[in-house]
């Protein structure tokens, strides 16, 4: 007989629950048992609100809240995370839109990423609607949420560096309708962390209604993740430029003192330009500050390089070309914000 | 549908379909089959619509899962390996290693030299260790994970340079070939002297479907094998080898290829299913993940060249030196033949009176290098390319002016001692794609137009962009060289008013089994044309490289269509009393010469079947000596790229903008297919320049997925202008027809090169180009 005949083109491999068992293929021993895993259909809970949610992750304390799933599913897939039961918040309407309150958003962690990139968002905050319009190909984008981007907490994040430098607090749901309130920058640092349960339901982020710009780079010209990532926002009320670099270091780095030279300099007042080589200055400040020099070496470091202090000249190529990276794009964004 | 008018035929087959419905007598229409016409290929439906199956669809009966434990280190010696854990988990079918290899512990093309299972050694991050088949796919890979293997870490060898004063890291040694090519006078100097150090990168095939497998035991003790080899008759009698069996006892089924780029899967994946299958009497199927597709196929070899160019002040080639030494990895698979090619065309398309050329093919425990389109070629272009350009600035000669003063053409030599014969319009090439108008500057349109590098939302700046317009012109060889019996055999029938075409020649995505439909619409002039799948039960046909199966494979199939062609025309002939040469078959009639006799195919066939068998085997070739001379190559192909980028010299970010491409391909026989083939060359000689390298550190592959490693997207690839199709016919080739897809990946990644260097003012001697060498302190934007 032709054993040929037995081979067909199937889309998806078959399970035991879904195929039956064929008692007569089993062999002996422990190679007589299956190990197809019985596909249970009530693993997956897809809670209308947020409240919801926080109770099915209390009551399953093994489940794993998925939202876009642009992360946990690649995971999935890869046999990296086999989660015993997910909670899907895409049902969740409340945390897909956005509302105002005292001069902040309140976006909704549920927010697609193309959702952000649309020009009605982009008047609201244009540096997260540059970095989510930056953040991958376009199905990645209709599927990834903001929440996801902080809870998962790549470095290469772009909406990360914007959120550090907009100074966002994140609202978190916990069990029994608590809220509590956490600095964006506590979470990403790991000062403060989610408790059991908990979700991010909203973002708050303050309306500065002032120029704002996020640049990244790249390695290619299509759709990738960022090699270095710098985030301006200008903010006239209180006079001050914030800043954060994205996908240098594990989290969004702020390179506090910078902000507050070039906030010094500017005319808020006035015009609120600055001189190219001002522009310039702040870059090569940025830089230096979030990729430093490495700790001197005792004695021969010193005496080998003694001429003007050139910086990083013991940090390898790769390093500085980072360096100039970065200093490249806080130059161009500053720019750009204040042009 | 087709355009002849006569209907004498036409009465017994009245309701072929397209012919009923209005057919005009419009003898002008352009033909839609035979040779020179843009043939859809046969699946190209089912592949656009997901429904071709490939080898990872593919279920049978009583179906076991398979996966394999792959080392974790580039080099270490096993010191116990322990599967009973693994063997007593629930479900787990069985568990195998070296130990349980029945025929050759051994095997590799050419030299066997890799294991199937690493017994002693471990020589790269991703080598088999073990196998394990079970009832499920996450059993098996828990099985694997289960098995525990101590082992005692090695030194690994990474740096090539170290291999030869390193302990060998095979009993074979790590020199895998070393060839010292003379040519001319060693004592020859030139008026002007430029040297250069260049490294290639690895270079992954990334096929678009990872290697995926299918074994299923046979009643009769052998197995048979469901997989997308593009050279079935290798990996059977491989497979054979190592399984204990005779070659006729093992069968591999070729399924749809998703993507070959070069060698296609991995030995190391159908050997440990076939074994699997064996021992269990079960069917046995894996599907490679990203990440051991990414450790274990063969890669491009990393290399480093070493050049020194003399010339005379007029920029006149005298002499070319040149060490090449190539990183095989661990194994030699076709390192040898790679080391043939860059050796060989070391100094490119030009005419050189003297070449000492030292190339060398070392192992290291950096992952496998093998076969992946224009191997050897590629990098040496790059660095020859690198070289004229060096030459044109120390001279102040226009880059393309001074390759034109060395271009070769039919009747040169190559530094093997070889003359070309065949025709090498390589000037005609370089002129085309110089005179073809540049892309106009963007400086008129608005920005939101031009796509800066970096990307639309990216953070290019006009004031820092530099355009830049480089040339490469690069040459690889057709067929297996040195003496490789390049032999093919095809089998056409005719039943009916259809033919069928037998021919174990591999449909990698090439177009083969279109061309084969079209030579034999071409020949028998019918118009449904079959083409069998391929199995090795069919005679050989050898693997899907150099664009071998449009030559051989292509001419066999000719040759057999000729033969059914007098089969079917003889008695017809006799009967009219006619030399069967008089007679043409066009739409499935028979005409005479004079159009008074008529018939169709059906009514001459009579309900006979028709076969015909028929081998081409082109005229042989011989190694290169121990001097590097020899007529080693059957045929050359050439090709001359413009690349036009714009670079970012703040970021070091750059953009291809256009690529002219200018192409000897002998005769083109699919139009379609021809430019579909060029572009997709282009882009991924793109991808070598810019962004495809597989990083390793200290021998361990740094993010084997293609997050990691960067593929050009659409909006990396640019406008691809064809410039011109040159179409001298290759007199010994069937058809007259060039292989294709090989040397516009071998000749876009020097043109880039060269372009990023005309903007930047950098060296560019590193491919791919890494943003810092893209950077540069030239002031003045674009056209300012």
């Amino acid at each position: 007989m032709c054993q040929s005949c037995h081979v067909r083109a199937v889309s998806t491999y078959r399970t035991a629950g879904s195929d039956g068992q064929q008692p007569g293929t089993t062999g002996e021993g422990a190679a007589g048992l299956t190990t197809h895993a019985p596909q249970a259909a009530n693993t997956v809970t897809l809670p209308g609100s947020l409240d919801e949610a926080v109770e099915a992750l209390a009551a399953m304390p093994a489940a794993v809240p998925v939202a876009g799933g642009t992360d946990l599913m690649a995971a999935v897939n890869s046999g990296l995370l086999r989660p015993a039961a997910l909670v899907g918040l895409g049902r969740i309407s409340e945390i897909r839109g956005w509302q105002y309150q005292d001069g902040h958003a309140l976006l909704g962690a549920g927010l697609t990423h193309a959702r952000m990139g649309r020009p009605d968002f982009a008047a609201l905050i244009p540096a997260l609607a540059a970095a989510a319009r930056a953040a991958g190909p376009p199905q990645i984008r209709n599927a990834g949420t903001l929440g996801g981007n902080i809870a998962s907490a790549a470095p290469t994040g772009d909406a990360l560096p914007v959120l550090a430098a907009l100074e966002a607090t994140l609202i978190v749901a916990g069990p029994g309708g608590s809220r509590r309130e956490i600095p964006v920058g506590h979470l990403l640092a790991g000062f403060e962390m989610l408790g059991p349960g908990e979700l991010i339901g909203y973002v708050r982020v303050p309306l500065l209604h002032a120029p704002q710009t996020f640049l990244k780079a790249t390695g290619r010209t299509g759709p990738s993740r960022a090699t270095a990532s710098v985030a301006v926002v200008l903010d006239p009320a209180r006079r001050h430029v914030r800043c954060a670099v994205g996908a240098v270091a594990p989290m969004p780095l702020r390179p506090l003192d910078a902000e507050a030279w070039v906030s010094s300099l500017i005319d808020w007042d006035g015009e609120r330009t600055l001189a190219p080589e001002a522009c310039a200055a702040f870059g090569e400040y940025v830089a230096a500050a979030c990729i430093p020099d490495p700790a001197p070496e005792p004695v021969l470091e010193a005496a080998q390089s003694p001429q003007h202090g050139e910086p990083g000249t013991t940090l390898p190529p790769a390093v500085l070309h980072l360096r100039r990276t970065v200093a490249t794009l806080a130059r161009r964004a500053l720019g750009r914000a204040l042009a | 549908m087709t355009g002849m008018g006569g209907s004498a035929g036409a009465a017994g087959i009245p309701d072929l379909p397209g012919m009923a419905p209005s057919a005009p007598a419009t003898p002008a229409e352009p033909p839609t089959h035979g040779l020179g016409v843009s043939l859809p290929a046969a699946d190209a439906a089912a592949k656009t619509q997901g429904v071709f199956p490939y080898a990872a669809d593919l279920w049978a009966e009583g179906l076991l899962w398979a996966a394999l434990l792959r080392s974790p280190h580039p080099h270490a010696r096993i010191v116990s390996i322990d599967t009973s854990a693994a063997a007593a988990m629930a479900g787990v079918r069985a568990v195998i290693t070296h130990a349980d290899v029945p025929g050759d512990a051994a095997h590799g093309r050419g030299v066997a030299d890799r294991p199937v299972f690493a017994s002693e050694l471990v020589r790269h991050h991703g080598e088999p260790i073990a196998a394990v088949a079970a009832d499920h796919p996450d059993t098996a890979r828990l099985a694997a994970a289960a098995i525990a293997v101590e082992y005692e870490l090695l030194e690994p060898v990474t740096d090539p340079e170290q291999a030869f004063a390193a302990e060998p890291l095979h009993p074979d040694g790590n020199l895998i070939r070393h060839i010292p090519l003379r040519f001319g006078d060693p004592e020859v100097t030139g008026e002007v002297i430029v040297e250069g150090l260049y490294r290639i990168g690895r270079q992954d095939p990334a096929p678009i479907g990872a290697e995926a497998a299918l074994a299923v035991p046979r009643p009769d003790g052998g197995v048979e094998i469901y997989t997308a080899s593009t050279d079935p008759h290798a990996d059977r009698d491989l497979a054979a080898a190592c399984f204990g069996l005779a070659p006729e006892r093992v069968k591999i089924v070729v399924t749809g290829v998703p993507g070959a780029m070069g060698d296609r899967e991995d030995p190391g994946i159908q050997l440990p299913l076939g074994l699997l299958a064996l021992r269990t009497g079960h069917p046995v199927k894996l599907a490679a993940t990203r990440e051991e597709s990414f450790l274990a196929h063969p890669h491009r070899h990393p290399t480093l060249l070493r050049y020194r160019h003399h010339a005379d002040a007029e920029g006149k080639l005298v002499k070319v030196e040149a060490q090449i030494l190539l990183d095989a990895g661990a194994y030699a698979d076709s390192s040898a033949e790679a080391l043939a090619a860059a050796v060989s065309f070391a100094c490119g398309p030009y005419v050189v009176p003297h070449a000492f050329v030292e190339g060398w093919a070392v192992r290291t425990n950096n992952p496998p290098s093998g076969h992946v389109r224009g191997e050897g070629a590629m990098q040496v272009c790059a660095a020859y390319e690198g070289q004229m350009d060096k030459l044109a600035a120390r001279l102040g000669i226009d880059p393309a002016e001074i390759r034109l003063r060395n271009i070769m053409a039919t009747g040169d030599l190559l530094p093997t001692g070889q003359t070309v014969t065949c025709p090498a319009p390589v000037a005609e090439l370089l002129r085309a794609v110089r005179d073809f108008p540049l892309p106009a500057l963007p400086l008129d349109d608005s920005e939101a137009d031009w796509l800066l590098p970096g990307g639309p939302e990216g953070a290019g700046e006009p004031g820092a962009v530099r355009r830049g317009v480089g040339y490469g012109v690069g040459m690889v060889h057709m067929l297996g060289a040195e003496g490789a019996d390049e032999v093919s055999t095809a089998t056409v029938k005719v039943t009916g008013s259809v033919a069928t075409v037998i021919c174990a020649a591999v449909e990698t995505g090439q177009g083969f089994s279109t061309l084969a439909r079209q030579i034999v619409q071409e020949v028998l002039g019918l118009e449904e044309v079959y083409v069998a799948p391929v199995d090795t039960d069919q005679p050989p046909c050898g693997p899907a490289a150099h664009g071998r199966h449009t030559w051989v494979s292509g001419g066999a199939v000719e040759r057999a269509a000729r033969m059914v062609r007098t089969q079917l025309l003889q008695p017809l002939a006799h009967q009219f009393g006619m030399s069967h040469e008089l007679l043409t078959i066009a739409d499935g009639k028979i005409t005479s010469y004079d159009g008074v006799l008529s018939t169709t195919v059906a009514e001459a066939l009579d309900g006979k079947e028709l076969w015909a068998t028929a081998q081409c085997r082109p005229h042989p070739t011989e190694p290169l000596d121990d001097t590097g001379q020899g007529d080693a190559f059957v045929g050359l192909a050439f090709c001359a790229v413009r690349a036009v980028v714009d670079v970012d010299v703040e970021l070091g970010s750059v953009r291809v903008v256009e690529m002219a491409v200018a192409q000897d391909v002998g005769r083109v026989l699919n139009p379609r297919q021809a430019h579909a083939r060029i572009e997709a060359g282009i882009t991924q000689g793109i991808g070598a320049a810019l962004t495809e390298n597989l990083r390793t550190n200290g021998g361990l592959v740094r993010r084997p997925d293609l997050t990691g490693y960067s593929l050009p997207t659409s909006l990396d690839t640019p406008d691809i202008h064809i410039v011109k199709l040159v179409e001298e016919r290759d007199v010994v080739a069937p058809f007259g027809a060039k292989a294709i897809s090989a040397v516009p990946v071998v000749t876009s990644p020097a043109a880039v090169a060269a372009a990023v260097r005309a903007a930047t003012g950098r060296p560019v001697n590193r491919l791919p180009i890494r943003p810092q060498s893209a950077v540069s302190s030239n002031a003045g934007g674009l056209g300012g």
